[in-house]
């Protein structure tokens, strides 16, 4: 892998310096003509769904919606200070920093087992590396249905499971507690496939030098773990904690398949608000006042994650 | 290794096995279930001895499943064609172009990955409901025919290119065109690979914005159909909903696994650069 | 980096090539199946919220209908459940994704009226002298402002209690009577508990803002201001009067003991409470008449129907129906509007209705589809049917049990489901009632302020 950064882009050997020099004015005066060409089309398409839409959004919460989806009355920041001072919205705020927190952290523990596990050498390893990344392969939809039907009540597995040895049978989605846990876990297991595989690609390009001379230093496993392992792959650590948590704060068709927000609006996350303000009740300016919060906490993580990676670059 | 124990051996192959029961057990569950007649599964029986494929033929005749699976496809497709095409003229502008304002403009688009679609759903239905493109192809595509996330890789990947190469297109007179297809886009073609891989894959993922936009089995893509038949079925049919979320499955489990080297490279250079 | 070997880029091209190949196959199989008939007739698209057997029978309509004449052809689809449909219409409207004629719930009604989206049918029953006497007057009353009649009401139903009586003879219970008390209901709940060694659940009651807004309007309980809206557009809510509360507090403390029993909210509820009476492992629910048709295909056990419960001491007040009507957007041309119109009146035909309600549950609206044989059917062997148009008819209309006339009702629902949910979790009725009304009263301040009622 290289190091990322770039190639110096002209190093003009003697012989081509006098042409370039002498068709140096030619080169480049095209330019703007085919930047145009090249570059036109993404932008047009990032302004019209990407930039304008944002500012839109900011200008929508500014005011109050009629039913048929016209603001009409500018209320300036009431629809922000009504959300902020609203208990329910406070709560999907704290439901979403619950699981996003939640899915990372188990998101990347189990990442990093799997892929410490799949690191040694058996014969049959690959096998295990294959099963591991499977949910790469699985969809929101797909992962839904399936855990949908494991938490079921009465039918589902764990229920089953349960009531073989006799012990309290948990209401997984609609016992507000545990419909956070079903959520978490069904969320987790999505995202392993993706976490498996980055993590195992670092752990597989730490210097085996490393781990020998740990060896022979008498260290033992975990110590290894803690002080070779953990700092060689932190960067692609780093990098998988964000992309994580980004996806997590996003979360809406696992939500919506799973508990529709309930219960007792326990899953309600960021998202879900939206879309129930927005396409259910049709209250455009206060679901878009709660879209500026998502879109800052996002833009706030996506740059956290921005100087990081500039970081990597220049060393 | 050649030190290791039988025993310990077998304790690492047990240890792998339960991991990988975790991860399958889900699988296994719904494909084990799809084989079985609704009725048993609604009494609550997990092993059944009137295994069928009858699941999947409800599945394939009573509801749109395979339409829904030619949408994605479509889809998909036209995404990925769409997005490997402009992202890699929009990097390239950013490498190899000389114009004023283009640092500026990469940051521009650079920026826009910070602002999440999902919170900009409400003016973007408005856009394609003004364009008319509601509850059709061409609205779950137009939105994302390019995306900064693709510039910005393919950027990276263009700016390995050796200088000595541009050099000698120059000199041989090749145009921008020219040198785009003939040497840029070969060169870069693990990249391409990997975010054809990964825009089809996003595509093929998305919930929220075709759920919104559309309106009938036609165009619907399979997760929001899925989500239709979960919805519709009031009486628990879960055979039939099992057999379609496997359905659903199977082709992207078999490309990732014939594909996996793909990925892995694709996806390590992509965290790692 | 590994290279990516020759066979590999061959298999990974070969696969996706059988994939599609597959996938193409099997969707050019099933459209030769759906558009056996591709034709020249003016299409007709029609949005609907049915599931399970209520939208197996109405396709079979539709069906019927694109069979009876050759100018029209109904494209039936499917939009989720009534909450999702709503905002889909008006967002809509005016596009070429936009239905012709739609289903849409009655507390719609008044939202929908206010968009000005719709043409009322009145015009068509005008222009056909359609006899519209036939058809229920309560229920089409439900959907008329001042002597226009603004849709045609389709699927109509009434909230009944569901009980297995076979289950109940098992444990030697006395049935509830035909028109329970809360107190006759607990009764029952305890007995099932108590005599199956809580092998057997009592009832549950899902968390629906509909069951909750009839709890009110049983006990003559206004929810909203004005008359429920009939006087004027409301501007507040009455989440927290002494019926909501007390109600609530009867749910919550037969909950706690055990007899009562939580399923939760939403499309797995009503899933799950089905399954498991269907199953015998619980003795009672509350639900939409709708559900009969379910609730008699293949049960071996004898199915019980009453009133919806009211409150102790003092007389049942009727219950309001529920369900939806059709609409027809104005968005569309006169010819496939008159092609609407056709496809509602061959809905409400005597014969239609009358096996429309042996599929489904849902009341028979038009009066003459009393004396059709399939209906007549139902009744001799399942005389318990007949309970809810008993139920129906029993009622004397007055402004708190004919519906609710308030726009943002479906906030309403959200905002009461998760008060349900609160107090099903312990929390204190009149708080968290409460908390919802206040949110319900800044929201309609809100809309009608947007909106320039005020």
């Amino acid at each position: 892998m290289e190091a990322g950064h770039s190639v110096p882009k002209s190093q003009p050997t003697v012989k081509s310096f006098a042409k370039t020099a002498a068709k140096g004015f030619n080169v480049h005066v095209n330019d703007k003509y085919y930047a145009a060409a090249f570059l036109g089309p993404s932008l047009l398409i990032l302004g019209v769904f990407v930039f304008y839409p944002m500012v839109r959004t900011l200008y929508l919460s500014l005011f109050l919606t009629n039913n048929v989806g016209r603001p009409t009355v500018f209320v300036g920041l009431k629809n922000y200070v009504s959300l902020l001072t609203s208990a329910a919205y406070r709560a999907s705020l704290t439901a979403t920093g619950f699981y996003v927190v939640g899915v990372v952290v188990l998101t990347l523990a189990l990442g990093i087992l799997l892929a410490q596990a799949t690191v040694q050498k058996l014969a049959g390893i690959q096998w295990f590396r294959t099963i591991f990344s499977a949910t790469m392969g699985v969809s929101v939809s797909v992962a839904a249905i399936f855990w949908l039907f494991i938490f079921s009540p009465s039918v589902g597995l764990l229920d089953q499971i349960a009531a073989f040895f006799h012990l309290p049978v948990i209401n997984w989605l609609t016992d507000p507690g545990w419909a956070m846990v079903a959520i978490i876990v069904s969320t987790v297991w999505m995202n392993l496939g993706f976490t498996f595989l980055i993590l195992f690609g670092a752990l597989q390009m730490v210097p085996p030098t490393l781990y020998e001379a740990a060896d022979i230093e008498g260290a033992s496993k975990r110590y290894q773990f803690w002080h070779v392992t953990l700092p060689m792959i932190s960067p692609t650590l780093f990098f998988t904690a964000t992309v994580t948590l980004i996806g997590a704060f996003k979360s809406f068709g696992l939500i919506d398949l799973m508990t529709a927000g309930g219960p007792n609006n326990a899953t309600n996350l960021m998202v879900y608000q939206v879309y129930k303000d927005a396409f259910l009740t049709g209250n455009y300016g206060m679901a878009s006042a709660e879209s500026i919060i998502l879109a800052l906490v996002i833009a706030l993580f996506t740059l956290l994650q921005f100087k990081f990676l500039e970081k990597r670059v220049t060393y | 290794m050649m030190s290791l124990t039988k025993t310990h051996k077998s304790l690492r192959y047990l240890g792998l096995g339960l991991l990988a029961l975790l991860i399958l057990g889900p699988f296994i569950l719904g494909f084990w279930t799809s084989l079985m007649p609704t009725a048993d599964i609604a009494k609550g029986i997990l092993i059944s001895s009137h295994l069928s494929l009858a699941n999947y033929v409800d599945a394939v005749q009573q509801t749109a499943i395979l339409r829904y699976l030619v949408n994605s496809l479509v889809i998909s497709t036209l995404t990925m064609l769409a997005q490997v095409l402009f992202c890699s003229l929009g990097a390239y502008t950013f490498v190899f172009l000389k114009f004023k304002g283009r640092d500026f403009l990469f940051y521009v688009i650079l920026a826009t990955m910070m602002l999440p679609f999902e919170a900009e759903v409400i003016p973007n239905f408005a856009t394609v409901r003004f364009l008319n493109l509601l509850n059709h192809y061409a609205v779950m595509v137009i939105p994302f025919l390019t995306s900064a996330f693709g510039i910005f890789m393919l950027r990276q990947a263009f700016r390995q290119i050796p200088g000595e190469l541009k050099e000698a297109a120059d000199i041989e007179g090749l145009n921008h065109w020219q040198f785009y297809w003939r040497v840029a886009l070969p060169y870069a073609r693990i990249s391409i690979f990997t975010l054809a891989a990964y825009s089809f894959l996003e595509s093929w993922n998305q919930y929220l914005w075709p759920m919104l936009t559309t309106f009938s089995d036609k165009f619907r893509p399979v997760q929001d159909g899925l989500r239709q038949l979960q919805s519709q079925e009031t009486f628990n049919n879960w055979g039939m909903i099992q057999a379609s979320a496997v359905i659903v499955v199977i082709p992207t489990l078999l490309v990732l696994f014939v594909g996996q080297h793909y990925f892995k490279n694709g996806l390590n250079e992509g965290a790692t650069k | 980096m590994r290279r990516i070997r020759n066979w590999e880029r061959w298999g990974l091209a070969g696969l996706c090539l059988i994939i599609v190949a597959a996938i193409g196959l099997g969707w050019a199989t099933h459209q030769r199946a759906t558009t056996a008939q591709a034709n020249t007739r003016t299409k007709v698209v029609f949005w609907h919220e049915m599931t399970g057997p209520a939208q197996q029978e109405l396709l079979t309509l539709v069906k019927n209908f694109n069979h009876s004449q050759t100018k029209y052809e109904v494209v039936p689809e499917f939009e989720g459940n009534y909450n999702e449909a709503v905002q889909k219409i008006i967002d809509t409207h005016g596009t070429d994704a936009s239905p012709a004629v739609f289903q849409s719930m009655d507390i719609s009604t008044s939202q929908l009226h206010h968009t000005g989206y719709t043409t009322p049918v009145q015009k068509f029953i005008d222009e056909d002298h359609y006899p519209v006497q036939k058809i229920a007057s309560g229920a089409r009353a439900f959907y008329a402002n001042k002597g226009v009649q603004l849709s045609m009401p389709f699927n109509t139903s009434q909230p009944v209690l569901y009980y297995n009586a076979t289950l109940l003879k098992k444990y030697g219970i006395t049935p509830p009577p035909v028109n329970p008390s809360y107190q006759d209901i607990t009764r029952v709940a305890t007995q099932l508990m108590t005599r199956s060694h809580k092998k057997v659940q009592g009832i549950t009651v899902e968390i629906y803002g509909w069951l909750f807004e009839q709890f009110l309007a049983n006990s003559g309980e206004s929810l909203a201001n004005r008359e429920d809206g009939h006087a004027g557009t409301p501007t507040a809510v009455n989440f927290t009067g002494p019926a909501a509360v007390q109600t609530m507090q009867w749910i919550q403390t037969n909950l706690k003991r055990g007899s009562f029993v939580n399923y939760g909210a939403g499309a797995n509820a009503v899933n799950n409470e089905t399954a498991s009476f269907l199953s015998g492992r619980l003795g009672m629910f509350l639900q939409s008449s709708a559900t009969i048709g379910q609730l008699t295909k293949g049960n071996p056990d004898k199915l019980g129907i009453t009133y919806y419960p009211h409150p102790d001491g003092q007389k049942a007040n009727g219950v309001a129906i529920g369900g939806a009507s059709l609409w027809i957007s104005n968005d569309k041309t006169t010819h496939v509007q008159r092609g609407a119109w056709d496809f509602i009146k061959y809905l409400l035909t005597a014969k239609n209705q009358a096996a429309w309600q042996v599929a489904t549950g849902y009341l028979a609206l038009n009066k003459d589809s009393q004396k059709e044989p399939e209906l007549q059917a139902l009744y001799q062997k399942l005389p318990a049917t007949k309970v809810p148009g008993e139920q129906l008819r029993a009622a004397t209309p007055n402004n708190t049990n004919s519906g609710i006339f308030l726009q943002g009702l479906i906030q309403a629902r959200i905002l009461t489901q998760t008060a349900m949910e609160q107090i099903y979790q312990g929390s204190d009725p009149q708080k968290a009632l409460a908390t919802a009304q206040k949110s319900m009263n800044s929201y309609i301040s809100n809309n009608n302020r947007s909106n320039g009622y005020s």
